[in-house]
């Protein structure tokens, strides 16, 4: 299951973080996407270790945690996707597929006139969308 | 990893046992540790100590306990006490000796043996001997008798010589032996491994540890890692199998001995380098333990075993050096492989034992509110529980007289005795030491955000432990990066702790500046969280900052007391001494109030009023009121308070003390995220720049936030405030102005009231002292202190006059020379500044009032033709006398153009009608040719010329030669006129000539002249431009006159006639030759014949001139016709020097008249020497 998903702008800044959870951990997963970026940065800056994910946004596997496992992906314009997920049994596949699903979502919501590059993403409909993608997570890959 | 037994953390190493001899036992056992690989030696001084030792153990102390996976002790009992084979020492003498001796060593052997057999241990003989000399039969015999192989049988020497030799010999002999026993007993217990002759996997798995302790033994570390494994994977079999203890105690004993086996596991994959596969196991170590919690009861034994799990597993990261240096090329996880970069940094594992511990902690604090409600009165039951001999197991100790026995424990009894244990130890310290290894690893590898939140959590610990100081610390660098990075809610977070630290340390500014960052923070309803997790600050929420808000303003205005939970302190803003926030350009508090001041014109008249807008801007969530706002300038004077109409109206004329300017505003309530604009008049009466600096809000009694000011046009954006989706406006009504408008303004000075009037007119000429009059004349200011600075300038090249290189001829070390200043008529003050430099002057003013003026002149030289720009700039204060009064400044330039005056030439000419042969011109020397030649003896005349070039009227003075030394004198006479020459006026293009004459005596090859002086001065025909030059002021200019050649000339023709002639009348023509030397001459003469003349006298001849003699020739001429006419030439030759010569046409020139004129004057005579103007 997805707990929680992050868009992060390209100075660390959170632009839209949701949790997915009813427990109170909410606060928790706000660390756990912070503490994050801290590899991302690493493979960003390190692409000599990521050589064949050269010029690929999916970064992968980021961060193991006692419960959550951390996935990341980074746009061309330096936009960090984080997602959390406490499954512990998680296809790659699942996971590119839905962040490639993520990523176009998050596209329209940025494509709108009225969003300022830069700022928080307030769009409703984009977090209805999400809240469609992380449910239907684990699902749709066989489709 | 300290809590680990000595014999489990380090790998084992053989042992074998020394007996008898034991003089030697030193030698041989500091031998055999240096060995590699080392063995430990047990030295026994004697037999019977080794039997005790060995059998010892054939007795296992307390049956009655049900047994268990491994005992406790078997490990160390192995590396300590069993040995691997024992050496059996004897002395060749003993052996050797007689009977009774030899029964002696038998009967030892006997022993031996018989201790060593149920063990197997190896046996090896050494025979000490001092000499060469043996006996092989008692050397058979002894063999035989200890039943061993014959390369088991040793001979020692001790020799000094020998020693080495034997001493390798008996390492060699002992480790193979050593290997052999371990090899076999690992074998044997193989064998019922592989046989599964055991009841119970409880053997299986002590089976196969102990064949991984002997392989280690062996230094087989991959059998040792195979069957430690094995191990393992029988141990987790056993969970849900093994029903020999209670349930609790059944998964502590199998969790000890899974983290024994851990430990061994990873300790040799680490040690061979396999980095990737020891974080595999650790990880499926982890995953497999993870979910076997036990019952609600111990959870927080399962959470303390975890947490020692990734302590022990940390520790040997971060020992290992294997890690570091791999770590740089370890692959990216990938699906088969789950490992993230994380998982090989210790710090990662650090991090997860103090989570665990924290978990432990929680779940022991639940454990112990439990039991203390159910137990209270069972104590004392948990005193005498201590290890079992079974690793992982606890035993009631029961002393029965002398004798010792242990019990099985209850669950319930082992509960008890867990909780009593854990209540003794603080978790606190060890949480804050785990996190901050792991913070010093991240930081030490720049990961700040691990960093951060292992510091987080370090402060949370010491908030919790109520170390505030430690707590705040570590706080205030979380909350830097969180601010930084904009994660607003986790900046809520810290600083409702900080806010809380704050509060209990009584700290009322630093309480109430959290409070109100907390208040500004953009935290809005739609991503508020509700998490009771939230720390003392509350959920962030807009509810909350509203809430934080109110609490605030209460308390500034002493409306409400903050008690702080030690109760005794409250914390309230002090009453006699204000208190005071600083907000400058980077604090955090922007967000509460930010200023931004733009002036509306970016320069302004000093003294002229101009319009400045100061905007306000709060992000708090509630409207405040501000009482009284103070605008600070850099120039105080400048400084204004805007009063809130409302509130205080009265106060306006209490504040009198103050001097500065006090408005009066309607209101000044800043609603959130709204701009609160006020535009006031501004005037400046000194000139420079005029910043605000800051602006200074009051609010209510004792509370002050003074803001730097920020000018609209470089302001940044509000740094959480900027990605939030907000309406921003601008802060000035006009939006060009909030683009450029800026805090600070130009003052100009104002306009000055005085002339400055430089008089000066026409060039001015090389050599004179030129005379710029210079007047100030005062218009509406007065003059005070006034200071005059004179700059000359090169029009050209810019800069000061100094002489270029390319000129070094130079009369002075500048061409153009301020001489000085004059002031007006005898006025010679003498605290006036005088200070002159050649081209630089600085003179004082003397005070001048309203309409009065004030003149002098500027004197200056030129020494070289050329324009000049010269600066003056006046320096005044207009109104008082003060130092420190901003001056205006006049500047005035005036371009004065530098000219020669007057151009000297001269020539030289020869008496009329008389030449003299001059050899060296006939045949000229080519290096000689430039230099005039002069007859020596012989009078030639110097003409020379001066021509005004200028375009004034000159008036000359006089004109003379001067000898440059005093051989001129000696070396030829030079005559002239009388030197004053009355007053010869010379207008412009006019040329004064004046003639000289010379005579050379010296026969010197050149002759100095010497130079001419003329003497002059600007004609004032009026007498009313005198200002312009100085009356007296002669100016000399000088021509240097080259030099000449004298030379004695041999032959001196003159040729004689009348000056004129009358036509047809006839008149004499002589020629007359003069021979100066003391040779006879010969002379050809030739007489052209002329169409204007009839001559009588011989054409052609030739002549015989006696030495020092003359020789005329005469002819009568007849003019044919009138006007000027060209006289018979004569041309001479000398023989002697071969040198032909003819007079000048000029010379042979005469004027016929017609008809005998009649002159009015009758007999004008013709001076030679006179001066004339040409023309």
């Amino acid at each position: 299951m997805i707990v929680c998903v992050a868009v992060v702008g390209h100075q660390n800044n959170p632009l839209y973080i949701q949790s997915f959870t009813d427990a109170d951990d909410a606060l928790k997963l706000h660390h756990i996407v912070h503490c994050s970026l801290d590899v991302v940065d690493e493979r960003v800056n390190n692409p000599k270790r990521s050589g064949p994910t050269l010029n690929e946004t999916f970064l992968g596997l980021l961060y193991p945690t006692e419960n959550y496992k951390v996935y990341g992906y980074l746009t061309n314009t330096k936009v960090k996707f984080i997602l959390v997920t406490t499954d512990l049994d998680v296809r790659d596949v699942d996971v590119r597929n839905f962040f490639k699903r993520f990523h176009a979502a998050y596209a329209d919501a940025v494509s709108n006139p009225f969003h300022m590059p830069g700022k928080k993403i307030t769009s409703r409909t984009f977090a209805e969308r999400v809240s469609t993608i992380v449910k239907s997570f684990g699902f749709s890959s066989a489709g | 990893m300290e809590e680990y037994p000595e014999e489990l953390r380090s790998p084992p190493v053989r042992l074998v046992a020394l007996v008898g001899c034991p003089e030697l036992h030193g030698v041989i056992s500091s031998h055999l540790h240096t060995q590699q690989p080392p063995i430990n030696t047990l030295a026994l001084p004697d037999l019977s100590k080794l039997s005790l030792l060995i059998q010892n153990h054939h007795h296992p102390s307390n049956s009655s306990v049900g047994g268990g996976i491994l005992k406790r002790d078997w490990l160390v009992k192995h590396r300590t006490k069993i040995p691997a084979v024992v050496g059996a020492l004897f002395s060749w003498d003993h052996v050797s000796g007689d009977p009774a001796q030899w029964v002696q060593v038998c009967s030892d052997l006997d022993h031996l043996k018989a201790a060593i057999r149920p063990r197997n241990i190896k046996l090896l003989v050494v025979v000490l001997l001092h000499s060469e000399e043996t006996s092989e039969d008692r050397l058979l015999a002894l063999r035989k008798r200890a039943e061993i192989d014959a390369k088991y049988l040793l001979l020692f020497n001790p020799d000094p010589s020998q020693l080495n030799n034997s001493l390798q010999r008996l390492g060699d002999a002992l480790a193979e032996l050593a290997t052999t026993f371990y090899r076999d007993e690992g074998r044997r217990i193989k064998a019922r491994i592989e046989k599964k002759s055991f009841s119970s996997l409880d053997l299986q798995v002590r089976y196969c540890f102990k064949v991984g302790v002997y392989a280690e033994f062996r230094r087989d570390w991959v059998e040792a890692l195979r069957f430690y494994e094995d191990a393992y994977h029988a141990l987790r079999e056993m969970v849900s199998t093994s029903t020999r203890l209670p349930p609790i105690q059944r998964l502590l004993e199998i969790k000890t001995l899974a983290e024994h086996l851990h430990f061994k596991i990873s300790t040799l994959l680490l040690h061979g380098g396999k980095l990737i596969e020891a974080a595999t196991w650790f990880n499926r170590h982890i995953i497999s333990y993870k979910n076997l919690v036990g019952p609600p009861k111990v959870v927080f034994l399962h959470w303390e075993w975890l947490s020692r799990q990734f302590l022990v597993f940390a520790e040997l990261l971060d020992s290992s050096s294997a890690a570091l240096q791999s770590i740089s090329s370890l692959p990216v996880a990938t699906a088969e492989q789950p490992l993230t970069e994380w998982q090989f940094n210790p710090a990662f594992y650090y991090q997860s034992a103090a989570q665990y511990l924290k978990e432990k902690r929680s779940a022991l604090e639940f454990a112990v509110s439990i039991s203390e409600s159910f137990n209270e009165n069972d104590d004392g039951s948990a005193e005498s529980v201590v290890p079992s001999i079974y690793v992982g197991q606890f035993a009631r100790l029961l002393e029965q007289g002398d004798d010792l026995a242990t019990q099985f424990l209850t669950d319930e009894e082992y509960t008890h005795y867990a909780i009593a244990e854990g209540k003794r130890f603080q978790d606190s310290f060890e949480i804050i030491a785990f996190f901050k290894k792991a913070h010093e690893i991240y930081s030490g590898r720049k990961v700040q955000r691990m960093c951060s939140r292992c510091a987080f959590e370090i402060a949370r610990e010491y908030f919790c432990l109520g170390d505030f100081n430690n707590a705040k610390q570590f706080f205030d660098g979380v909350a830097n990066l969180y601010r930084q990075e904009g994660w607003v809610t986790l900046l809520w977070e810290v600083l409702g702790y900080l806010r809380e630290c704050s509060r209990k340390q009584g700290s009322v500014k630093e309480f109430i500046e959290f409070s109100l960052e907390m208040a500004a923070l953009p935290v809005s309803t739609t991503g508020t969280i509700q998490s009771s997790q939230c720390g003392p600050g509350g959920p962030a929420s807009l509810g909350q900052r509203e809430m934080i808000h109110r609490e605030i303003f209460a308390l500034l205005n002493g409306e409400s007391r903050l008690v702080s939970l030690e109760g005794s302190n409250d914390l309230k803003v002090p009453g006699d001494n204000n208190l005071h926030l600083e907000i400058d350009l980077v604090s955090p508090l922007r967000s509460v109030l930010l200023a931004s001041v733009a002036f509306h014109e970016q320069i302004i008249k000093s003294g002229v009023s101009s319009l400045v807008t100061l905007s306000l801007l709060s992000q708090l969530p509630l409207l405040i009121e501000i009482d009284q706002l103070e605008v600070q300038f850099n120039q105080s004077e400048c400084n204004f308070i805007i009063m809130n109409a409302q509130k205080c109206p009265l106060q306006a004329d209490s504040s009198g003390q103050h001097d500065h300017r006090m408005e009066s505003a309607p209101s000044l309530a800043l609603v959130t995220n709204k701009w609160l604009r006020l535009t006031y008049d501004i005037k400046s009466e000194q000139s420079g720049k005029l910043e605000c600096i800051s602006v200074i809000a009051k609010i209510g009694p004792h509370f002050t936030i003074c803001c730097r000011a920020e000018s609209p046009a470089s302001m940044d954006d509000l740094p959480l405030w900027k990605f939030e989706d907000r309406v921003e406006t601008y802060p000035t009504k006009d939006p060009a102005l909030s683009f450029s408008g800026q805090k600070a303004a130009q003052v100009e000075e104002p306009d000055p009231q005085v002339d400055v009037i430089l008089g000066a007119s026409g060039p001015a000429l090389v050599g004179e002292r030129f005379v710029v009059p210079v007047t100030i004349a005062s218009r509406d200011h007065a003059i005070y202190s006034g200071e005059m600075k004179i700059n000359l300038v090169d029009v050209k090249g810019g800069g000061l006059f100094s002489p270029r290189e390319s000129e070094p001829f130079s009369l002075d070390s500048h061409h153009v020379e301020l001489l000085g200043v004059v002031g007006p008529e005898g006025e010679d003050e003498p605290d006036k500044i005088k200070n002159i430099q050649q081209s630089f002057g600085l003179v004082s003013v003397p005070f001048l009032n309203i309409g009065e003026s004030w003149s002098c002149k500027l004197e200056i030289m030129w020494h070289r033709p050329k324009p000049v720009m010269l600066f003056v700039s006046l320096g005044y204060s207009p109104n008082t006398n003060e130092i420190n009064v901003q001056k205006v400044n006049i500047h005035k330039t005036l371009q004065v153009e530098g000219k020669n005056a007057i151009s000297i030439n001269h020539h030289f000419m020869l008496p009329f009608r008389r030449d003299s042969l001059l050899l060296s011109r006939m045949k000229p020397v080519p290096d000689l040719d430039q230099l005039a030649l002069l007859p020596l003896h012989e009078t030639t005349i110097l003409v020379v010329s001066a021509k005004n070039c200028s375009e004034v009227t000159l008036r000359l003075q006089s004109m003379s030669i001067e000898a440059d030394n005093d051989g001129t004198e000696k070396s030829c006479s030079i005559q002239h006129g009388g030197e004053d020459l009355g007053s010869a006026v010379l207008v412009p293009g006019e040329e004064f000539k004046k003639v000289f004459t010379i005579i050379p005596r010296a026969d010197a090859s050149k002759l100095i002249l010497g130079t001419v002086h003329l003497k002059w001065k600007r004609h004032s025909g009026v007498e009313g431009r005198s200002g312009l030059t100085l009356m007296d002021a002669q100016v000399l200019t000088k021509h240097k006159l080259p030099d000449v050649l004298a030379e004695f000339s041999p032959l001196i023709v003159s040729l004689d006639c009348p000056p004129y002639a009358i036509l047809g009348d006839p008149f004499m023509y002589s020629i007359k030759i003069r021979n100066q030397t003391e040779l006879l001459q010969e002379v050809k003469f030739a007489l052209a014949d002329s169409q204007s003349f009839v001559l009588s006298g011989s054409h052609n001849d030739t002549i015989f001139i006696l030495p020092k003699a003359e020789h005329i020739v005469y002819y009568k001429v007849v003019p044919l016709a009138s006007g000027s006419q060209q006289l018979p030439r004569i041309s001479l030759t000398s023989v002697r020097y071969s040198a032909r010569f003819q007079p000048s046409i000029a010379a042979s020139t005469v004027f016929i008249f017609p008809s005998k004129p009649h002159f009015k004057m009758a007999a004008t005579t013709v001076e030679r020497l006179e001066s004339v103007v040409a023309d």
